[in-house]
């Protein structure tokens, strides 16, 4: 069932990606101000979005897995981390690049992008956590623990760098509204894409998992066995024993 | 660098992260496979 | 509840202050960072005000690390863990026994950090220096809060104490954040007040957080487990 999933979400992704790259760089037209560059905002904005989204679904799946107490809850709330981890890195990633083309500077406190630097050292304390060798139950409880904890600080870190930003000027103009027609579509369209991408990588690993924790059942349960199993007689050798 | 030098380093480091995502995932794919085989060959 | 967290709250300061070695650790830490920053600067010169709160509250963070990796390690050495675990009290009560414990200790020490700021980083004491108290109240009462939960990160065979630094350093930005803002408005001559209240507020909503999550998460990442 969930390999089925996986490939029509793939297949989805791959085909409006594919209708979004025409998007972008034929029908989407050129900013005025900003030029060519600021095509980089149809990756940038999507990117941005699911990598947010991923944080929740993770916050979610660790809410469900300390609640229920089921391993597989676990194991998605992982996934979840790492897709967003890759979402949040290319963000930022992209998020650079375009600052430097448009205003010289590779960094900028902007609020939306400082978010999501706090949110990649959030991601990246919580795969190191789960790096550490430990036994399962404990390793769930607390990385489910540091989930839910860094996603109820997202909004205050939002908050606080919109603060600390308002006395020093706007690198980034706000992209919020007053976009064309032609290029809130193209947005619209990426954002779905990067969805289908989004949901692929994280079913394909949250699988890969899946099948990892079942191999370790497997295994545990062979040697558990084993050594229930009385060990075999052997032969006597002298008559003193 | 011009603007569109700009916007295909963009697109590149998107694409190479992806690709690098795809290699990790496949990495993880064939420990998978090399533990099964290890463990057909403990049972056989 | 609150007796029982009392008790662990006595229990543990009684500890650090009789040994002593713990408090100094963190204590001779931030008072290094002070220092070692002031090396930066040439001779006569003044750090800006927000800069040396920076560096005061970034020394109260490794100091805050540093206690209560101290404070949930002290249960470990003699493996007492299930002992406290056992007391007919809510397991919440460990966690505020700690944050309680924990809050003291970094009141402590600030005491040393705040006249090593003066004296390394060049600061006088402005007309708002108010702020700057309430900024360190409600400053440390988050950083005990989120540092008591997530100590116990530290805990058992399996707990690294380095974790703890890069796992509570993102969370506490916008709590630093506010209070470095707080604490600058205390340092500067003639600071620009207008956004004073929504940094408090900033604050206090992080502390609520914390002390929430606290309540409720505590029980999974504190229990009999290794």
């Amino acid at each position: 069932m969930l390999h089925s999933k996986i490939a029509i979400s793939a297949l989805l992704g791959g085909l409006s990606l594919a209708i979004c790259q025409w998007l972008v760089f034929a029908w989407a037209p050129e900013e005025k101000v900003m030029g060519l560059v600021q095509k980089i905002f149809y990756m940038h904005l999507p990117l941005a979005w699911w990598g947010l989204v991923s944080f929740a679904t993770a916050c979610a799946a660790s809410l469900l897995c300390l609640i229920r107490h089921d391993r597989k809850y676990d194991l998605f709330s992982a996934s979840a981390v790492e897709t967003g981890m890759l979402f949040c890195t290319l963000t930022l990633v992209t998020g650079s690049i375009w600052g430097r083309h448009s205003w010289g500077v590779w960094w900028t406190w902007d609020p939306r992008l400082t978010t999501a630097l706090i949110l990649w050292f959030i991601y990246a304390g919580c795969m190191a956590l789960r790096s550490i060798p430990m036994p399962e139950h404990r390793k769930a409880s607390l990385c489910s623990v540091v989930t839910i904890v860094g996603f109820l600080d997202v909004p205050l870190v939002f908050l606080s760098a919109r603060l600390w930003r308002s006395i020093h000027p706007s690198v980034f103009a706000a992209n919020g509204g007053g976009l064309d027609m032609q290029m809130a579509v193209t947005a619209i369209a990426c954002v779905a894409a990067f969805f289908f991408i989004w949901l692929s990588l994280l079913l394909i690993r949250y699988r890969q998992l899946l099948l990892s924790a079942r191999l370790d059942s497997i295994i545990f349960e062979q040697l558990f066995k084993a050594e229930q199993e009385p060990a075999p007689k052997t032969k006597k050798l002298y008559a003193s024993e | 660098m011009s603007a569109l030098a700009w916007l295909m380093a963009a697109n590149a480091a998107l694409w190479i992260g992806f690709g690098l995502y795809a290699a990790r995932l496949a990495s993880s794919q064939g420990r998978l496979e090399r533990r099964i085989s290890q463990w057909e060959a403990d049972n056989e | 509840m609150l007796t029982a967290a009392i008790a662990i709250c006595k229990k543990d300061l009684l500890m650090v202050f009789t040994h002593g070695a713990g408090l100094a650790q963190a204590l001779l830490l931030g008072l290094l960072l002070v220092f070692l920053f002031s090396l930066s600067l040439n001779a006569g010169d003044r750090l800006s005000p927000q800069a040396a709160a920076a560096m005061f509250w970034l020394a109260s963070a490794f100091c805050q690390v540093l206690v209560f990796n101290m404070l949930y390690a002290a249960e470990e050495a003699e493996k007492a863990r299930l002992g406290l675990l056992m007391l007919p009290a809510p397991v919440q009560s460990v966690w505020l026994g700690k944050a309680a414990a924990g809050m003291v200790i970094l009141a402590a020490a600030q005491c040393v950090f705040i006249p090593a700021v003066f004296v390394f980083l060049g600061q006088k004491m402005g007309e708002f220096w108010t702020l700057s108290l309430a900024g360190i109240l409600i400053g440390d009462l988050g950083m005990a809060a989120s540092g008591s939960l997530l100590g116990a990160l530290s805990v058992g065979q399996s707990g690294r104490e380095s974790l703890l630094s890069i796992v509570l350093f993102p969370l506490l930005t916008p709590l630093l954040l506010s209070v470095v803002k707080l604490a600058s408005f205390g340092l500067e001559a003639d600071p620009m007040l207008e956004n004073a209240l929504r940094w408090i507020g900033l604050a206090v909503a992080f502390d609520s957080i914390f002390l929430g999550a606290g309540l409720v998460l505590f029980p999974f990442v504190y229990n009999g487990e290794d």
